[in-house]
């Protein structure tokens, strides 16, 4: 057993009655890749706001190691370690490749501190060899508006890379991909293991095979399973919840 | 003290009835049309030119204005605006470059002064307008005394409002309206010919603009630069109220013309204006989505 | 909420971009174009003076200022993505502190009766028997006092921009006000200044503004708006502003801004505190701006509640559109062309009116033909010819940063 990256502690948030995600907890080891399975509306991505300070939780506490990070701003957490990759892509249009990778490797916050240019020969090095997982050294300065959807997915998992949080949050990385572009992702995100501990909200079936060692499933905002992969498929509450529901994703 | 508050209402139902195009193409198809206020001065315009050639008084300038104007701003939407939706600072910036314009061509005698022409009523002088009798003096109501034409400006802003929200809500055009305004492709899929619908919205805020200025030719100097602060002063209006919000257009009107009338009686004038705009950021900077908002999901 | 997210994700076209990725030399050659732009324009502004007279000279100065002013422009709206409706309220601060300290030096103010400086306007309309100190001729008056010293003025012009910058941009960034709603309340807030200006009239002397001032002195010298030395002193201001803030934007924190621009929540969730980068970059754009400010009246010799008027920011917006709103030298030089030819049109009378069609005309053609303005213009061109001599090389894309333009001498 190793130590716990990321602790969720009974954590809960209503929407004006609707209780989104209730008493929800959840603990992730240091390295692990931890997969969240759920119907649509299950909370999934309702938690990962939570963890990452986009929603403000009304109950519960979450811990980013030792470190108590409930509620705090969005900037604060990320800086604390959590990093986070949207469901539909988000990186800086406008901007190169590289310049993406850039911005994320800024290591320090501050606005004086980085009133200076450049980046450091392991910042770069580091950069290139992002690049190089991502397969984009190619495309190293071109916009990234004009990348497909696949490779912008790829560039904000290399923005992650680079960013080295502690914990990394993926919503659904795999979305609207084909199937060879899925497998391609896959890879990206077996390289990430072991480096960061990394929570994966997925629906795609084949690639949650692919890449989990551990899954928790969510259903209606609550903690319905948890446990490897072959017993979860076997979990009849999973089972009975998923299959009244799964048609729509 | 009764006064104030009529004061402060005839204020708000001006500040309504310029706002009330505003609202509609700034909520339904995302333009700041910043030549509205060229729109109003176009109404005042057509009183005084309504009066010099065709001989006839305000009464019948109203539905002229409206033809008028409606009839400019299809042409903006169809030349201008058109091909701008969805670069919302860009609409702000080009329709400054068409009310620029639009004053020109007042000051130019739509350009004729080039050839010496002048024509009576334009031209970068002021005008001022004949008030039928009707609608001069004052009347006694509860023992104070009621501006006639103030109260003539309030009934008109009530009629228009009142149009407005039946055209928006009970006739299929509005719906279609409604529809684009939520989602504009969705509503082209379900065979909503948006681009006319599009045209014909922007063309109905122009022409109640219109109107408004025809309100405004009966008690202020008509002049070619005269719409510019109605333009700010409206769109604060629907800033403040909720974009797309019928019922926060009324509030934040009745409020700001209130707070106009109440400093303006005060103080004075100036400041009052000053009070209503600091209002007005504090209402965005704590409500950004406006007092009313029915984008509330 | 995730359905839609889904759907909208799915939609997005998932084909691959088949093009050639530009070559490192295109990208160097207008990396070198852009610098010899920067360096083209200032060896021209500081020619000038061996071509023109003085007369010339004071005029080309005020265009100057102009330019200086789509600097900042381009810096909040291209690079930070705020446009900000209420320059004036920043280039108006920077003039008034300046006109007040230049006011009391002014000899022909104190030859209205009184033994020490103060306001000509004050000791018009002060109540008689009222004292005729600057302490206290009327009630605000002693709000004047710190500005005897020329240095306060001086330092105010820079200070006073900066301070509100940092309040309205931390509270309305802070709240996450964005887009338009930032032009609002700026726009509102330029409006409001102007009013509280032109009403507190014992003080600033209402719509007639600040006139009658004395020439800026530093160390004896006598800043004389029709010297070059006087031309000099915008000019190299000017080309440290210019140069200054492109290598702001070269810094990673001009890096960050331009991230923030095109996605705050990911900058966010990158780690960094978004509204203090917004804040900080409004603030040195309202620096620029008050700056330019007091130039303006050295120049110009006089501070007018017109500069807060509505007309006037919204103009200096579009000076930055026609230059190039991305681009600082592009909108710098935009602001100064528009100006030049303004006034070398409105040398016949006839002509004034016909130049405000063509101004209305240009905003409108701009702004849907040329977005990216004369900057975007002149970098499409550079892609052509470079293309034309390298045919046998695939298409290349524009590459990102900032645009680049041929050196135009300002004349």
């Amino acid at each position: 057993m190793g130590t716990a990256a990321l602790t969720i502690d009974g954590l809960g948030v209503s929407f004006s009655g609707l209780k989104a995600v209730s008493a929800f907890s959840m603990i992730v080891e240091t390295g692990e890749l931890r997969v969240l399975l759920g119907a649509n509306g299950a909370g999934k991505t309702t938690l990962m706001d939570l963890i990452s300070g986009k929603t403000k939780s009304t109950e519960g506490r979450v811990f980013l190691g030792d470190t108590e990070i409930t509620n705090w701003e969005e900037h604060r957490i990320a800086r604390a370690g959590v990093g986070r990759k949207f469901q539909i892509p988000s990186v800086f249009r406008d901007l190169t490749v590289r310049r993406n990778l850039e911005v994320a490797s800024c290591r320090n916050p501050s606005v004086f501190a980085n009133i200076g240019f450049g980046f450091s020969k392991a910042a770069k090095a580091r950069m290139d060899e992002v690049l190089g997982v991502i397969g984009l050294e190619d495309l190293r300065n071109e916009p990234a508006s004009n990348l497909s959807h696949g490779q912008t997915q790829w560039l904000e998992l290399g923005m992650l890379m680079v960013q080295d949080p502690k914990v990394i949050l993926l919503d659904e990385p795999t979305a609207g991909m084909t199937q060879s572009e899925t497998l391609k992702t896959s890879q990206i995100i077996l390289a990430l293991k072991g480096r960061h501990t990394i929570v994966v909200v997925e629906h795609d079936m084949a690639f949650v095979r692919e890449i989990a060692e551990r899954i928790t499933v969510m259903h209606l905002g609550k903690l319905l399973a948890e446990g490897p992969m072959a017993e979860i498929e076997t979990n009849p509450k999973v089972r009975e919840a998923y299959l009244g529901s799964r048609r729509l994703s | 003290m009764i006064d104030t508050i009529f004061i402060g209402l005839s204020l708000a139902s001006i500040l309504l009835l310029v706002a009330l195009g505003l609202s509609i193409t700034y909520g339904a198809l995302g333009v700041i049309n910043m030549a509205h206020g060229e729109m109003v001065m176009i109404g005042a315009y057509v009183t005084v030119l309504a009066h010099i050639y065709l001989g006839v008084n305000l009464f019948f300038a109203i539905p002229l204005a409206f033809v008028v104007a409606a009839a400019l701003g299809w042409l903006i939407e169809r030349l201008v605006v058109r091909r701008l939706y969805g670069r919302l600072l860009d609409t702000l910036l080009a329709t400054w470059g068409v009310a620029i314009l639009i004053q020109q061509a007042v000051r130019l005698d739509l350009g004729l002064t080039f050839f010496g022409v002048n024509l009576a009523g334009l031209g970068p002088g002021l005008q001022n307008v004949q008030v039928p009798a009707v609608l001069q003096g004052s009347v006694s109501l509860l023992g104070v005394n009621l501006n006639v034409y103030r109260l003539f400006i309030i009934l008109v802003t009530l009629i228009a409002t009142v149009a407005t929200w039946y055209l928006m809500y009970r006739t299929s055009i509005g719906t279609q309206v409604r529809a684009i305004m939520r989602n504009p492709k969705m509503a082209a899929a379900c065979g909503i010919n948006v681009k006319r619908v599009n045209a014909l919205t922007f063309a109905y805020g122009s022409g109640l603009a219109g109107i408004a200025g025809v309100m405004m030719s009966g008690f202020k100097t008509v002049f070619p630069e005269m719409g510019t602060p109605y333009v700010v002063d409206g769109f604060l209006v629907v800033v403040a109220g909720g974009v797309g919000s019928l019922v926060g257009l009324i509030a934040s009107s009745g409020l700001l013309g209130q707070i106009n009338g109440v400093f303006a009686a005060l103080t004075n004038d100036i400041l009052a204006r000053a009070v209503m705009f600091g209002t007005v950021i504090l209402i965005i900077i704590l409500r950004p989505q406006g007092l009313f908002s029915f984008r509330g999901r | 909420m995730s359905d839609a997210d889904l759907n909208a994700a799915a939609n997005v076209g998932t084909a691959p971009v088949e093009k050639a990725p530009p070559s490192a030399t295109a990208t160097r050659i207008k990396t070198w174009l852009e610098y010899a732009g920067y360096a083209g324009f200032i060896l021209v502004i500081l020619v000038l003076p061996f071509f023109f007279d003085e007369f010339t000279l004071n005029r080309f100065a005020k265009y100057l200022v102009y330019g200086m002013l789509g600097v900042a422009i381009a810096l909040s709206w291209g690079y930070a993505g705020i446009l900000n409706l209420g320059q004036g309220l920043f280039f108006g601060a920077g003039a008034y502190m300046i006109a007040m300290s230049l006011k009391l030096e002014s000899r022909t103010s104190l030859a209205q009766g009184s033994d020490t400086p103060v306001p000509d306007f004050m000791l018009w309309n002060a109540e008689p028997g009222a004292p005729t100190e600057l302490c206290c001729i009327n009630p605000a008056s002693f709000l004047w006092l710190p500005f005897q010293a020329t240095w306060f003025g001086v330092l105010m012009g820079i200070v006073l921009p900066v301070v509100i910058a940092g309040i309205v941009g931390l509270t309305i960034f802070k709240k996450r006000v964005s887009g338009v709603y930032i032009s609002i309340i700026t726009l509102a807030l330029v409006l409001l200044v102007r009013l509280v200006v032109i009403d507190a009239q014992p003080v600033t002397n209402g719509f007639n503004g600040l006139t009658d001032l004395a020439y800026l002195t530093v160390f004896g010298f006598e800043f004389d708006p029709y010297l070059k030395e006087t031309y000099y002193l915008v000019a190299i201001l000017l080309s440290l502003v210019l140069v200054g803030a492109r290598l702001l934007v070269s810094t990673r924190a001009g890096l960050i801004l331009q991230a923030i621009r095109d996605d705050q929540n990911r900058v966010r969730y990158l780690g960094f505190d978004v509204p203090v980068y917004q804040t900080v970059f409004f603030a040195i754009s309202a620096a620029i701006a008050g700056l330019a400010g007091m130039l303006y009246v050295i120049v110009a010799e006089f501070a007018s509640p017109t500069f807060m008027d509505l007309a006037f920011s919204i103009t200096m917006v579009v000076w930055a559109a026609v230059g190039g709103r991305a681009s600082l030298l592009g909108a710098c030089i935009g602001a100064i062309l528009i100006n030049t030819i303004e006034a070398s049109v409105s040398e016949t009378q006839s002509l004034v009116q016909a130049w405000q069609v063509f101004i209305g005309l240009l905003f409108v053609g701009v702004v849907l033909f040329l977005p990216r303005g004369l900057a975007g213009l002149s970098s499409d061109i550079v892609d052509f010819v470079l293309r034309l001599f390298n045919r046998r090389r695939p298409a290349e894309p524009r590459p990102a940063g900032e645009a680049m333009r041929p050196p135009v001498a300002a004349e």
